[in-house]
């Protein structure tokens, strides 16, 4: 057993690393004086250059408002329906879950856009910041289920029945035994559908109106334009800065 | 320095509550603009403009096609006018506020896409030629010097199916607007020939791997390579000696506009010799605007690259709106080339 | 009692129905319209844009785009299995070392893709340190070829597989596990035979949520791959960009995504797994 134990801390190390390393070097080089990969001194230069950049940091604030926006909602929402799924097979929601999850981004984007432009004909709205966060919810609702399917799909549900047999209505037994049991898995949920919303790039830049410009999209027109240690100090800034979050949220918790 | 920028954007956030200056949405290529153009326009009009950018003709149109994207005015190439003209997208222009419609040189005010200049006002010209790295010598001056054994792996071609089938139109003496299956079908083949010598196709990112020397010889626009050749002297830049496309882009009001009046007043604005030209020193670009050309520092306006002699200009030719039964197998037949 | 199913089910209905289903359903009208003379829709209904789907040049290119995804899959199982193991074991710190796998993927997708670009150009990092370290003379060819898209899509959709697997590794009886190694099983084949089956779902939900993404990827094969070769992603990204053909557009994601439906139902009849 303790021999597997290595084995497996090996192989965990040298996956982090794997995940980690290229970022690290990347913002290594953002220290770098030069913008190419001979490293001529260190400068802070670029991280200077991307706090000054207005638009950097609007576009930064929008991405972060728009991702806690529809975690919130898609989290609620898709963990209640993967319970509902879990007591009660639904076919049409399962299948149309199923198949937003096999849809293209680019059709996802190009759908909802031809949708908007339908319901503007009506209302009088625009592209802005409220449909992008519609956007998001709308894809990111299938990875909350099915994450949380995968881990109501190992629960045992006779829990939930014994509490009804002790005198619990349904909402309590939901509340009370099994919403603790799957707690960790809502917040794996949670964290992977903020992840997926703050790093989204196609979807956005189609209904993204005037006023709500994201992140990605910055990063993609400075990309475009080729190699630009600006991008290595923004990532450098994204990592660290939520780092620290989480690690100073594990304090709290340890607490 | 830094803390001025937060507030802004502080107050940039709390809505548009705090400004009630009427405002003006601008949607451009990036770089092509003199950073002061728009804060001089947003003060001597009492005006705000959101000014914003992108990196192609597609993803600008994607944005616009659903006809609510909230944007004013945007800057098709020549090609797109039409297409945005006949998906109902565009507001006419009034030349009666534009009094400087006539800064605009004379081959520019009577174009293809738009004789009468109803829809479009020409704003700057970019073109596509050979962007080398002067460690290759004898320095490429043709279109099939790209096709050459010795370069293999260091070449790359641009990622645009109207560029890269023009240039192996072009190298075979056609017209880059060629709709003969014949002709387009020879291109193709040029271009299967050429692939197992590419390094890949990249648009301005290989700008970078010009300087580095990992890349000898590029398909570039002219304005890219402009930028590589300030950034470094060790990078040229020619206009093949079969001809080169020509793309003008211009300025379009969207029909969605509500603002078309300061719309007009914008672009006229932009129509300033002064401005121009600034705006063409900053963006290292080519002017459309002949007071602004005037008014150009001599060596700029001789850059060979930007403002090439009258020969040079002459083997160019302007790209053109692709007709819709060209268009599936010019479409297929980059497919074809792509997945080979 | 009954109603209370109906509620927990009702916001997720309301989403998928406004949000999904009804754009889909204008893009199903799409797929059998003409394409405008300029691009767009316009009128005559044909199944046209089917019929041109079924030619062997796009079939070739959906064949190369299964391949690469599978691969891209498995390279994700491979690596993503034992992280998720390691995380469920990992006591306290559980939520600290889910958060750090997370956490790259925070930055945007685009600056991981340049990442890869920036370490496996010629001039870049791994060929300038095996240059140094004399074990080349000239640079390799690591990037703008297959083997470089795949690295990046086992990079970027790595967390897919991690989460779901961890999820359901999360309750596993560890005591079931003491029962095997009391009845002689060795770690192997305790792993083999008790944690694998058990957490089957997690797994499936994994390769799903990687497979998927990757078959429809278009960024990543044309930044790490050059724009070299064709995936169906690009293809599809073409048709509503550059050549402005929604109709045939739509008809090939349709298509696409009717035959990975297929697919899916088709396993899951023959596993017995029904995920959802």
């Amino acid at each position: 057993m303790r021999q597997r134990g290595l084995v497996l801390s090996i192989y965990a190390l040298g996956t982090y690393a794997f995940l980690h390393l290229p970022l690290l070097i990347l913002a290594a080089f953002s220290f770098n004086q030069s913008r190419f990969m001979v490293w001529e001194g260190f400068s802070l230069r670029w991280y200077q250059a991307a706090l000054h950049d207005a638009q950097l940091l609007e576009a930064s604030w929008n991405s972060l408002i728009i991702a806690l926006v529809a975690t919130l909602f898609s989290t609620v929402i898709g963990t209640l329906g993967a319970y509902g799924l879990w007591k009660r097979t639904s076919r049409w929601l399962a299948g149309s879950l199923y198949l937003s999850l096999v849809t293209p981004e680019i059709v996802t984007g190009i759908s909802l856009l031809a949708f908007y432009e339908w319901i503007f004909r009506y209302l009088r709205v625009q592209l802005g910041m409220h449909t992008v966060i519609l956007a998001h919810i709308s894809f990111s609702i299938a990875f909350v289920v099915i994450v949380v399917m995968a881990r109501l799909g190992t629960m045992d549900g006779h829990l939930e029945e014994a509490a009804l047999d002790l005198g619990a209505n349904e909402w309590q037994a939901f509340r009370y035994v099994t919403l603790p049991l799957i707690l960790s898995a809502v917040i794996a949920a949670a964290l992977l559908a903020f992840t997926v919303s703050f790093d989204d790039y196609v979807i956005t830049s189609l209904v993204a109106g005037v006023d709500s410009e994201t992140l990605p999209m910055v990063i993609y027109a400075i990309a475009r334009r080729g190699v630009n240690p600006v991008l290595n100090a923004i990532s450098a800034l994204i990592v660290f800065g939520f780092g620290s979050l989480i690690l100073i949220s594990e304090r709290l918790r340890a607490r | 320095m830094n803390r001025r920028v937060f507030l802004m954007s502080a107050v940039g956030l709390s809505g548009c509550g705090f400004d009630r200056r009427p405002r003006l949405n601008v949607f451009n290529w990036s770089s092509y603009i003199a950073p002061d153009t728009v804060p001089k326009f947003e003060s001597e009009f009492g005006v705000r403009v959101r000014y914003g950018i992108y990196e192609s003709n597609e993803e600008m149109l994607a944005r616009v096609m659903s006809g609510n994207s909230g944007w004013d005015i945007v800057f098709p190439t020549d090609y797109i006018v039409k297409p945005m003209l006949v998906n109902g997208l565009l507001a006419p222009i009034d030349h009666t506020l534009l009094g400087n419609l006539g800064q605009i040189e004379e081959r520019f005010q009577r174009p293809d896409w738009d004789a009468k200049l109803e829809w479009s006002v020409p704003y700057m010209v970019t073109a596509a030629g050979i962007c080398y790295n002067r460690k290759l010598d004898p320095a490429p001056r043709a279109w099939s010097d790209l096709w050459d054994e010795r370069l293999k792996r260091r070449i790359t071609m641009l990622d645009d199916p109207f560029d890269t089938m023009g240039a192996c139109l072009k190298k075979l003496g056609h017209s880059i607007n060629s709709s003969d299956a014949g002709e387009l079908q020879a291109a193709e083949a040029e271009g299967l020939k050429q692939k197992p010598l590419l390094r890949a196709y990249l648009n301005a990112e290989v700008r970078d791997q010009l300087v580095s020397g990992d890349v000898l010889a590029a398909h570039m626009w002219n304005t890219t390579a402009q930028q590589a050749m300030d950034a470094s002297s060790g990078i040229g830049f020619v206009y093949p000696e079969e001809g080169y496309a020509v793309y003008p882009d211009c300025a379009v009001i969207l029909r969605e506009s509500k603002r078309a009046e300061l719309a007009h007043r914008f672009i006229d604005f932009l129509l300033r010799p002064d401005i121009a030209a600034a705006n063409a020193l900053a963006a290292r670009t080519t002017t459309t605007n002949a007071g602004a050309r005037r008014l150009l520092p001599a060596d700029f306006r001789d850059n060979p690259t930007l403002y090439p002699g009258a020969d040079v200009v002459a083997r160019g030719e302007w790209a053109k709106t692709v007709e819709p039964a060209t268009q599936r197998l010019r479409d297929r037949l980059w497919t074809e080339l792509k997945s080979a | 009692m009954r109603r209370l199913r109906w509620w927990f089910l009702a916001p997720s209905r309301t989403v998928m129905l406004l949000l999904f289903l009804a754009p889909l359903a204008i893009i199903l009208a799409y797929s059998f319209e003409s394409r405008g003379a300029y691009g767009g829709i316009s009128l005559p209904w044909n199944i046209e844009s089917y019929l041109r789907f079924g030619d062997p040049l796009y079939l070739a290119i959906l064949w190369r785009s299964v391949w690469i995804a599978a691969v891209s899959t498995l390279g994700c199982l491979l690596l993503g299995f034992p992280l998720a193991l390691y995380i469920s074991r990992a006591g306290t710190r559980k939520n600290l070392f889910l958060s750090l796998v997370i956490l790259p993927f925070w930055t945007s997708f685009l600056i991981r893709t340049y990442a890869w670009m920036f370490l496996l150009r010629d001039t870049g990092l791994v060929n300038t340190l095996l240059e140094k370290f004399g074990l080349i003379h000239n640079p390799l060819p690591l990037l703008y070829n297959d083997g470089a898209v795949v690295l990046g899509l086992v990079y970027s959709y790595l967390p897919f597989m991690v989460l779901p697997i961890y999820a359901a590794l999360e309750r596993l009886d560890v005591s079931l596990l003491e029962a095997a190694a009391d009845l002689g099983a060795r770690p192997w084949a305790a792993l083999r035979h008790v944690t694998i089956p058990l957490c089957a779902p997690g797994i499936w939900a994994g390769a799903i949520l990687v497979f998927i993404p990757c078959l429809g990827a278009y960024l990543t094969p044309d930044l790490l791959g050059g724009g070299k070769s064709v995936m169906v992603g690009n293809l599809i990204q073409n048709q509503f960009t550059t050549s402005r053909d929604w109709p045939f557009g739509s008809a090939i994601s349709l298509a696409l995504m009717a035959i990975v439906m297929l697919m899916l139902w088709a396993s899951a009849k023959r596993s017995g797994e029904n995920l959802l």
